[in-house]
Formats: structure tokens, C-alpha cells, sequence
């Protein structure tokens, strides 16, 4: 079942790498009827009867305008009539489902699955979640419109759309999708320089060797099912841009009252950080790139940790070119260095490299603009988060558990929760602002930035297994 | 008469104590009660928790019973930990989350009771990667355990296995039993009878015979493995 | 409530909240004690009637300033006032009954100043709010004590349901029916009515642990605030009487001034820090064992005035009276307690703090 090569044209796409196309939309399905959801199962994989077609990772001539992928939840494997021995071998995290888990996850109060709107209110009549990459609404309505055009076969519960505003820039204004685990199967390294190890396939497929020596996943049976598919955990994250924003300010402030804050940002070093900003706006800045362990256009702290723009400016590829020595300038507690610790020493030793994930987001909701503060109805904007490993259990719930929140990796920053995007609250969220000779300045009444509004655990089954699935029954 | 209606009194007043009102408990009332009220059992170890008190000085209580009860089986189950004494304690050293561990053979059942910090499948799954090997010999012996060995091919079985061996805690205050009831059972258990908080207490032994009372006393609560080693300055 | 005087004798009242039918006002309050008691005798606490008052000293721990930077935790020796009590709201005194007892300590400050911590030997309270309150006390109103007859124990026996406790030899009327009746119908209520019914009586005052039950905020020396709860934990360990032999009416104060003429008797005051998500604001919902849980030093109790009048009868206490460094929460009972002890005080002619310069 191990075996070293992939057929890259029998996993769907998105998953190795990137589609990168700016409009997501995903269509959130449940069965209608099983027989016909199992004929338009089989029918993606050659786009047969103007189905759409399931896009795989084969290689492309050139980008085809729409990509179009199908997740199923346990539900969904359920609906389509899946054989229960089959149901059994599925892992009990995807079995019980994401909202069984919130508080593993962090989904308590405002983002506890009780809070969520339709369709995510009724977790058990997910089963299929459809995404359609494309770059225009148009090609998004023709291709749901494919997708869609028996009504019995599935019931349409929701919708949700992304778009990218800013190319890989996300709400909070962070350059993101820099850092992604790639695979020798595929990505050049030249093309990707990185201290880190290229990633083992099974990192992200079910059937090959994984980061943890000696472990294998369980593959669902039948292979035909289990083999060259994957799980992935999609979110909806909200994001309060102005309540980061003004935190941001807050923490500037204390720290400008605090003794020794010009060993963080030395007078005059304000121009460093950008161009006319005033102290307050410059300490600003140096707080959001501690929180994310790079500065917001996406330089990493590890390799510049006085300014955003070096000297010898960093070519983008050269941005993952880094890691975390004992004296890093990269804190223990930001987002980056608690979802990848990298080389650093960290409290579970065999975890450092075990627990990556392949993200793959996309914002929604409209650019927060300074200029134009909200009105009364804020709008709702964030992430539609793809978050994707062969093991849900021992990658996204595992980082989010122990990492994410709790901060067990670190005693440093044991006790305290991600400041970007952990369950923080002001009673008792913190962190700390790391100076180079290693003293802190703790952050307190950190609040919660991001809040979960939805979200399901799908399993992507490889081109062949959806095949299969269609000719259940038969 | 009031004499006779005094004896009455202190007759079931005494009676509780007698041995035949307690046989009549343990063996007639008790499944009576559970077959009109019946209980599911409670899943074993902590709750899940955000908050990082609770994602600390975790306990695990695992009963594993033995396949072979005598002293011999015993006895081989002693060898197996012991001939892998020095590779569990350097694995569990790598797994860096582990307070205490500790094995121990009561009647028919390799007990392994340990104090963790974090989320419990990690904690297993670490515990694989490290010491799968040595403690597969182990788990070998115990009933159940050749379905799920060898662990490092059976990993998400065997947390699941030793997930179902781990004790259930009692909650740490009394009437939260409700609670525990009311989640596993749905609303449908609801007790709406303080008095009755003794039977419902029997019906979750019947099912979980072995259990944990509480989540047990801690001398200096809140505290990683790894923040007291670097309190005390000898690494982490 | 950064700008809470911090000698608060309940001058003001709490801030109404904006809803249909209003709170209940202190005196409604205290008015709701009094009707649980028909047996008041106007001029005594209307709970928590009979008790004695000791006096000692209290000393911080080294740890405790980095906690809480209030003048008691400093580490010098403060001496203290404390009043322990029954909890029943009879003249009538029952000291093997079971009921809660109460620990009420006012530490005596520089400049006549003082602050006082109030306990009791709950871990939890038995409501959330005031309007909870008023329906607890109205279901906990005496009624005529029913003892189960044998046929109704064997009837208890075989649904494995706990038996009602026998009234005590004289025992007429009870409110624990009442309270029972209302805690089945509403869950936050059990743990406290379900502790309360089997709290026993203490063989001595001060071989029983008091609870601070709410939520304070303490500020450190460093400034960082913090959610927390206070708890006194007898050093001569907890011993309570055989609940099967008869009650002894009057044991408890003898005990006391029998012990503290041979030898002081010393409590560890433990501070647990809370943590977002627990029950801040909540008193029927104790907090986890594993929160961090701080030493902050030792009671020692020595004397027993003279004088019990004033130590015991006419002393004051009040769970607002705090300095700074510690602040109240936002729990609602905590909220009401300050004006309903302020009201009771004003009733019975109690001592006036000496900060409250609209006092009597
Ligand atoms: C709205 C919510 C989120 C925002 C705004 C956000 C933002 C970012 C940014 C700006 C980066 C740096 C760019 C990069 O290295 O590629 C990043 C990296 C990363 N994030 Fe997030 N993130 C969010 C949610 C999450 C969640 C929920 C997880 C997983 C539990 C996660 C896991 C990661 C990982 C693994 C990396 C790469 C770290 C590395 O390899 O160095 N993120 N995120
Ligand atoms: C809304 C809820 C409550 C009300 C209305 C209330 C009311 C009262 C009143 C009116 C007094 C007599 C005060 C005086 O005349 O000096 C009193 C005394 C007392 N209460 Fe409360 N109380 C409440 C909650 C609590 C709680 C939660 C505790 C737990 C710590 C508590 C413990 C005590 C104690 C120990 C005393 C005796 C104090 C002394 O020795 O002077 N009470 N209560």
C-alpha cells in the first residue's frame, strides 16, 4: 500500500498544490437522493451529461478556467450509502464530526457550534461540500449551475464565497500563504529554499509514509476509498479587523509608557519600520509582526527582526528561508512559531515536524479600509480556511489542542493561547513581546480576534475513489 | 402498640446494614433500576477543556485486564515492564509531557496510571512514536490488545483502545453526576429528584465499574512538566 | 470598577438593571431572610444569629504582595477580628444541627482602617440574582417537619433514593423541604441544597473550611489584576460529629474558648486564581481543583474578648468593606449583599463602619 510514487492525476486538486485562482466559492449540499448523488459522483470524473469535472493534480498546459473539487463529510459517506465496515474504518475525529469537537478546538462562547448560522446550525444535514475555483463570479454561477442542475439530487443548505482582494494578503493586512509544506514528488526545491525537510507524501495523503517514523495512518477501506485521499478541515473564521487594530494601538501605548522600550524599538528607528510613522505607529507594527512572526508584508522576523524592509530586500521565494536558533528574534508565542516550530526546541520532541498542514484560505468579506470605518452593522469578514492532512487528529486538532491553545510547546508560553488566533479572552489572554536580549513585555487582556461561524470536517477522496463511490449500488 | 411500632422503626432503621437488605440491593434492586432507568457508561478520563488548568496534570487511569489471570500471567506482565523499564522512561522522557507514570498489578488487570499534560490522543499517539515498539510486548498480554498491536500500524485503534480502558472521573462535585448523565444520555436522563443522586450514582458504577474518584488533588496545580523544569532550573 | 471607593459601606445602591419587573431592593431582601425565620428577634442578625466573636492575627505569606498588593498581604502582622457563626437565622440555639456555618474576619488595617472577608462552609451559593433569592427563600419558609414513616424509608430503600433525615427531638418546622423542591427544579440550586442537607455540625469552629464563595479581583504589586477566589483551610484539620448520636444544643462557643485559652488555632488562607471560561460571576458554580492556587498566609486566633457585645453582637461586617487591591466582580449576590448587610446593620443597630459618613 506504501508506495513511493503518486499517480498525481488520481488526487484531486488543491491539495499538493495551490490552485491560486482569486474567487472561491463553496457550496454546502446535502443528499437529496442517493442514487442520483451517486450517478453525478461518477459522473465528475470524466464530466460526463455536462456534470462538471472533478479537478485532479495532474499537471496543466495551461490553467483551466474553473477547478472544481468535492468534500464529503461522514454524513455525506453515510447518505451516499457507503458500507458500514467501510463507515468503521473512517478515524473517530471525522466519525463524530468538528462540532463534537469544539472544545478541542477552541469553539466555545461566540464560536461554539451552537453560535453558528445556517447551514452549519445543523451539522448532520452537511454531506457534500463542493469548491469552485475560478476568477469570475460568472464562471462560479456556470459551473453551480452544472453542479446543480438536478434539484433532487441535492439539496443547495448554503453558500459561502471568498475572494482574494489583495493577491495572498489576508484581513488583519498579513502577506500570507508563504509557508506550506512541499513534497520532492512535486515541487522543485530550488524553486522553494527552506531548511526544512521537503515534506513526506503522507503529511497529506492517506497510503504513504508520514513525519512521525514508523507510524502509518489507517487507510479507510477499501483502498479504493481510502487510498490518495485526505481530510481536511474547513472553517469559517471571522476576523474583527477593528478590534485587532485597535489592540494594536492599546499595546503601542502601554508600551510607550514602559521603561526599556527603547531597547525595542530604539529612537529614531521609527523610518526602519516605515515611512512617516510616528512611534505609536511604528511600536504598532512591531506588535502585529511579533503576533504573526513576520512583519505584515510577509518578511519573517527570524531573518529581519528590525525592519520590514531590509537593506537587501528579500526576494519572495526566499521568504520561507529560515529557522528558529535558540537566540531567534522570531517569539515563542506568534502564530507562526506556534502552528510550525520548525527546528526549534519545543516540549513534545517528537512533534516538531509531525503536526504540518497544507492551508489553502481565502478571505470573504469586504477589505476593511481605516478611511471608511464600519458602520453600526459591521460586516462579517474573514477566512474560508481549507485545513488540510492525511490525519485530522494528528495534524489541525493536535496543533490547535496543544499549540494553538494551551501554548503547551513553550513553558514560556504555557497558559497562554495563539494572540492571532487562539481563544483568547481579556481576563486573562496574554502575550509577550519579546525584546532581543530576551526580556518580555507581557501583553495583557489579549481578546479573541477569530471566531469560528462555521465549519465541517470532509474527507477528499481521491479521483478513483470517487469513481468508486458512484458505482456503489451498482 | 407504640412498642411494636418503635421496634418497627429501629428495625428499618437497621435495616440498610443487614445482609439481607444488602443482597437485595446488589443483586434485585440494582438491575431492576438499571433496566427501567438505564445509564450508558461514561467515556473515560478528563473532559475536554480550552482552558490551560484543565489541559495540565491530566490523569490517566488504564485497567488493562489480562488474558492469562493467574500469577503466572502476572508475572509475565511484571517481566514486560521490566525488561522495558529503561526504554518507556527515555521515551517518556522525549514525549517531554508526562509528570508521573507508573504500572501496577491489581487482581487480573496491568494498570498504568500516569499524570500528562495536553490533549490526551496526543499524548498517546507521542507515546506510540517513542515507545510503540517496546510497549506493544505489554499490551500484548492484555485482552483486546492483539487487535490493535503493533501500535505504530494501528495508531488511531490503539488511542481509541486505550482511550476505552481509561477510567471514567467522577466529577469532583457531587451533582455534576447530573450533568455527566444528562450528556451521554440526552435530556431524556434528566434526574428532577435530588434524593435520587444515590441511585443514579449506582446505576453509573454498575456500568463503570471502575472509576476514579475525581480528578484528584494537586499539591501545586496549573503547572506544565515543562514549566516546573524550568522553574526549578534542570531543562526542559 | 477601577473607580470603586475602595471604603465601601454601601452608601449607594446597585445599579437597577432595566428590565420589567425591578430587582428586589436590600430591605426586600433582608425582609426575605427574616420570613424564612418566624422566630426573629428584632435587634440580632436576622442570619447567622448566634455566634461568638475571637480576635488574633493574620500574617501573609512571603509570595502574597506579588498577588494582591492590599495592606494585609504586605507581610507585617494585622490583627483580626473574626465572628464565627450559625447559620440559622433562630434565636434559637442548635449547635449539632445540621447548618452551614459562617467565618466572618475583619482585618484591622493602619488608620483605623479595615477589610473584611466573609465565608462559610458552602463552597457554593444556592442562587445566581437577587430575583433567584427572593424565590429561594420564599420555597425555603418553614413548614412543619413530616417524618418519613418506616414504611416510606423501606418505600425509599427499594428506589435506592436517599432517605429524609429524622427531624431532630423537637424539631417542628424545617425549610428544607422547600429547598429541596426548588433545587430539583432548578439545577444551579443542587449543589449547594444537596451539600447544605448532609453539612453536618463541626465537633469545633475552627475544625470546619469557610469559603469566600464569590469572586474577588485581586491587583498585584505589578498591577496585574486577577479573578479570584478566597478559601480558609483549618490547620487542625476538618472533623465533624457523629450525625447518629443526639445533637448537643450548646458545645460550640465552650469549645472554642476552651481551646484558644490552652492553645491558638490557626487556618491557612488559600487563594485559587480563576481562569476565563470559569464561573466569575457565578457563586453556585465552584471552580475547578486545577486552577493555580496560592498560599497567602496564616490565621491565628487566640482570645476571646471580654466583651461579646460588641465582638460578637454589635460588630459589622460587610463583603464590600475591601481596600485597595481588592476589588469586587460583577457577581450579582455580591453586588446585593453590600446594601442588604448595610440595611440588616442599620436594623439592628449594628456598629457603623467608620468610613460611611452617611451612616448612623
Ligand atoms: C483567520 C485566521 C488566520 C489568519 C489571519 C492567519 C494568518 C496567517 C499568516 C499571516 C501566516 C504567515 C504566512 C505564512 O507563513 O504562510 C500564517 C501561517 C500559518 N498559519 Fe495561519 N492564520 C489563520 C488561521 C490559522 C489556523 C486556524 C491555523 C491552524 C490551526 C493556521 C495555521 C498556520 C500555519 C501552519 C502557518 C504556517 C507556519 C509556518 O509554516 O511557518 N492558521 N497564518
Ligand atoms: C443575596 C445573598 C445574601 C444575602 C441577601 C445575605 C444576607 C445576609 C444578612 C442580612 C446578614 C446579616 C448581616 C448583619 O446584620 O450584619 C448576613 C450575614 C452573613 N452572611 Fe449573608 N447573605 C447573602 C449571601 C451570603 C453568601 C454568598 C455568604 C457566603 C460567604 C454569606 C455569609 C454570611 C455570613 C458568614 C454572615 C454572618 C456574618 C457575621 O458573622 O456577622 N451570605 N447575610
Amino acid at each position: 500500500m506504501v508506495s513511493a510514487m503518486v499517480d498525481v492525476a488520481d488526487v484531486q486538486g488543491n491539495i499538493l498544490q495551490g490552485y491560486r485562482h482569486p474567487r472561491v466559492r463553496h457550496l454546502i449540499l446535502s443528499v437529496g437522493d442517493a442514487a442520483e448523488a451517486r450517478a453525478w459522483l461518477g459522473a465528475t470524473v470524466s464530466g460526463a451529461g455536462g456534470v462538471p469535472q472533478v479537478t485532479s493534480q495532474a499537471p496543466w498546459d495551461e490553467k483551466p478556467s474553473t477547478c472544481f473539487n468535492i468534500g464529503l463529510t461522514f454524513e455525506g459517506l453515510r447518505a451516499l450509502g457507503t458500507a458500514s465496515q467501510s463507515l468503521a474504518s473512517f478515524p473517530t475525529e471525522f466519525v463524530e464530526g468538528m462540532t463534537a469537537r469544539a472544545l478541542k478546538l477552541g469553539d466555545i462562547g461566540d464560536s461554539a457550534p451552537e453560535r453558528w448560522p445556517a447551514p452549519f446550525d445543523k451539522p448532520r444535514d452537511i454531506h457534500v461540500i463542493v469548491s469552485v475555483h475560478a476568477k469570475e463570479v460568472a464562471d462560479l454561477d456556470r459551473v453551480q449551475r452544472q453542479a446543480l442542475q438536478n434539484a433532487r439530487t441535492f439539496r443547495l443548505l448554503g453558500v459561502r464565497e471568498g475572494f482574494n482582494f489583495h493577491g495572498d494578503y489576508v484581513h488583519f493586512g498579513y502577506h500570507d500563504n508563504i509557508s506550506q509544506p512541499r513534497f520532492a514528488e512535486i515541487h522543485d526545491p530550488e524553486d522553494y529554499p527552506d531548511p526544512q525537510e521537503m515534506a513526506p507524501l503522507g503529511t497529506v495523503l492517506l497510503g504513504y509514509p508520514n513525519n512521525f517514523e514508523g507510524l502509518l495512518w489507517h487507510v479507510p477501506d477499501p483502498v479504493e476509498l481510502g487510498h490518495n485521499g485526505t481530510f481536511n478541515a474547513f472553517r469559517i473564521l471571522a476576523q474583527d479587523v477593528v478590534g485587532f487594530e485597535n489592540y494594536l494601538t492599546e499595546a503601542a501605548k502601554y508600551l510607550l509608557t514602559q521603561a526599556g522600550v527603547d531597547e525595542l524599538l530604539p529612537p529614531g528607528a521609527e523610518t526602519k519600520i516605515g515611512a512617516g510613522l510616528s512611534r505609536e505607529a511604528a511600536l504598532r507594527e512591531i506588535v502585529a509582526a511579533q503576533m504573526c512572526g513576520r512583519w505584515r508584508n510577509g518578511v519573517p522576523l527570524a531573518v529581519s527582526p528590525d525592519t520590514p524592509d531590509p537593506a537587501t530586500p528579500i526576494p519572495e521565494k526566499q521568504l520561507n528561508n529560515f529557522d528558529y536558533a535558540a537566540n531567534s528574534s522570531c517569539p515563542y508565542s506568534s502564530h507562526i512559531r506556534r502552528t510550525n516550530p520548525r527546528d526549534a526546541q519545543i516540549v513534545q520532541r517528537v512533534a516538531n515536524n509531525s503536526r504540518r498542514l497544507v492551508r489553502r484560505g481565502i478571505p470573504y468579506g469586504p477589505p476593511y479600509d481605516p478611511a471608511k470605518p464600519d458602520g453600526v452593522e459591521a460586516p462579517e469578514r474573514g477566512l474560508l480556511g481549507n485545513f488540510i492532512g492525511a490525519s485530522l487528529g494528528a495534524q489541525f486538532e493536535a496543533m490547535c489542542t496543544d499549540w494553538v491553545n494551551v501554548g503547551l510547546q513553550d513553558p514560556r508560553v504555557t497558559g497562554s493561547n495563539d494572540p492571532l488566533i487562539g481563544a483568547n479572552a481579556p481576563e486573562t489572554g496574554w502575550f509577550d513581546v519579546v525584546l532581543k536580549s530576551g526580556r518580555t513585555f507581557r501583553l495583557r487582556s489579549l481578546p479573541r480576534f477569530v471566531r469560528s461561524r462555521g465549519g465541517a470536517y470532509t474527507f477528499l477522496p481521491s479521483v478513483s475513489a470517487i469513481r468508486y463511490l458512484g458505482s456503489l449500488g451498482k | 402498640m407504640a412498642g411494636l411500632a418503635d421496634r418497627f422503626e429501629q428495625f428499618v432503621k437497621k435495616l440498610p446494614e443487614t445482609k439481607i437488605m444488602k443482597f437485595v440491593a446488589g443483586r434485585i434492586l440494582v438491575p431492576i433500576w438499571a433496566s427501567r432507568t438505564p445509564v450508558k457508561p461514561q467515556p473515560g478520563g478528563p473532559h475536554y477543556s480550552v482552558q490551560s488548568g484543565d489541559n495540565v496534570q491530566r490523569m490517566m487511569n488504564l485497567i488493562m485486564p489480562l488474558k492469562d489471570k493467574s500469577a503466572v500471567g502476572r508475572a509475565e506482565a511484571a517481566l514486560a515492564i521490566a525488561q522495558n523499564k529503561d526504554e518507556i522512561y527515555a521515551g517518556l522522557d522525549n514525549v517531554g509531557t508526562v509528570h508521573f507514570a507508573r504500572f501496577v498489578i491489581v487482581g487480573e488487570n496491568i494498570c498504568m496510571f500516569s499524570v500528562y499534560d495536553g490533549d490526551f490522543t496526543n499524548y498517546i499517539r507521542d507515546f506510540i512514536a517513542t515507545i510503540g515498539c517496546v510497549f506493544d510486548a505489554v499490551v500484548k498480554l492484555v485482552e483486546g490488545g492483539d487487535a490493535v498491536i503493533p501500535s505504530e500500524t494501528h495508531v488511531e485503534k490503539f488511542i481509541d483502545w486505550v482511550h476505552a480502558h481509561d477510567l471514567y472521573q467522577v466529577s469532583d462535585q457531587a451533582t455534576d453526576l447530573f450533568r455527566d448523565i444528562e450528556a451521554v444520555n440526552g435530556e431524556t436522563a434528566i434526574t428532577r429528584d435530588l434524593r435520587l443522586l444515590p441511585r443514579d450514582l449506582i446505576l453509573q458504577l454498575h456500568v463503570n465499574p471502575n472509576v476514579s474518584l475525581g480528578s484528584g488533588y494537586r499539591a501545586y496545580p496549573g503547572y506544565s512538566v515543562a514549566e516546573v523544569r524550568k522553574q526549578f532550573g534542570i531543562g526542559w | 470598577m477601577d473607580d470603586t471607593p475602595s471604603q465601601n459601606c454601601g452608601a449607594q445602591s446597585p445599579s437597577a438593571k432595566n428590565t420589567a419587573s425591578p430587582d428586589p431592593s436590600p430591605s426586600q431582601l433582608v425582609d426575605a431572610i427574616i420570613e424564612d425565620f418566624p422566630d426573629h428577634r428584632p435587634g440580632t442578625r436576622p442570619i447567622h444569629t448566634i455566634g461568638i466573636g475571637v480576635g488574633g492575627y493574620f500574617e501573609a505569606s512571603d509570595i502574597a504582595r506579588n498577588y494582591c498588593r492590599a495592606e494585609h498581604f504586605g507581610g507585617q502582622r494585622v490583627d483580626v477580628s473574626v465572628r464565627f457563626s450559625n447559620g440559622s437565622g433562630s434565636p434559637v440555639q442548635h449547635d449539632g444541627w445540621n447548618d452551614v456555618r459562617g467565618m466572618a474576619t475583619r482585618f484591622h488595617l493602619k488608620n483605623e482602617a479595615a477589610t473584611d472577608l466573609i465565608a462559610m462552609t458552602l463552597n457554593g451559593f444556592f442562587v445566581r440574582t437577587t430575583r433567584e433569592f427572593i424565590d429561594f427563600t420564599t420555597a425555603a419558609r418553614q413548614q412543619p417537619v413530616k417524618k418519613e414513616t418506616p414504611w416510606q424509608k423501606i418505600w425509599d430503600m427499594l428506589q435506592l433514593k436517599q432517605p429524609l433525615r429524622d427531624p431532630y427531638p423537637g424539631q417542628k418546622e424545617s425549610g428544607d423541604a422547600g429547598t429541596l423542591e426548588y433545587a430539583n427544579a432548578h439545577p444551579f440550586a443542587q449543589l449547594a441544597v444537596f451539600q447544605a442537607g448532609s453539612i453536618g455540625a463541626p465537633v469545633s469552629y475552627v475544625r470546619a473550611a469557610y469559603h469566600a464563595v464569590h469572586t474577588f479581583i485581586v491587583t498585584g504589586e505589578d498591577g496585574v489584576r486577577r479573578p479570584v477566589r478566597f478559601a480558609w483551610k483549618p490547620v487542625a484539620g476538618v472533623c465533624n460529629t457523629d450525625p447518629d448520636a443526639p445533637p448537643e444544643d450548646d458545645y460550640l462557643q465552650g469549645e472554642l474558648r476552651e481551646r484558644l485559652a490552652r492553645w491558638p488555632a490557626r487556618f491557612l488562607l488559600m487563594m485559587t486564581i480563576g481562569e476565563s471560561g470559569d464561573a466569575l460571576d457565578d457563586p453556585t458554580v465552584p471552580w475547578p481543583a486545577k486552577r493555580v492556587r496560592v498560599v497567602m498566609g496564616t490565621l491565628i486566633l487566640d482570645t476571646v474578648p471580654a466583651d461579646q457585645q460588641a465582638a460578637a453582637e454589635h460588630i459589622s461586617f460587610n463583603p464590600w468593606r475591601l481596600v485597595d487591591g481588592i476589588e469586587p466582580s460583577n457577581d450579582p449576590i455580591l453586588l446585593a449583599r453590600r446594601d442588604a448587610y448595610e440595611d440588616s446593620r442599620k436594623r439592628r443597630g449594628g456598629t457603623a463602619c467608620p468610613f460611611n459618613r452617611s451612616g448612623t
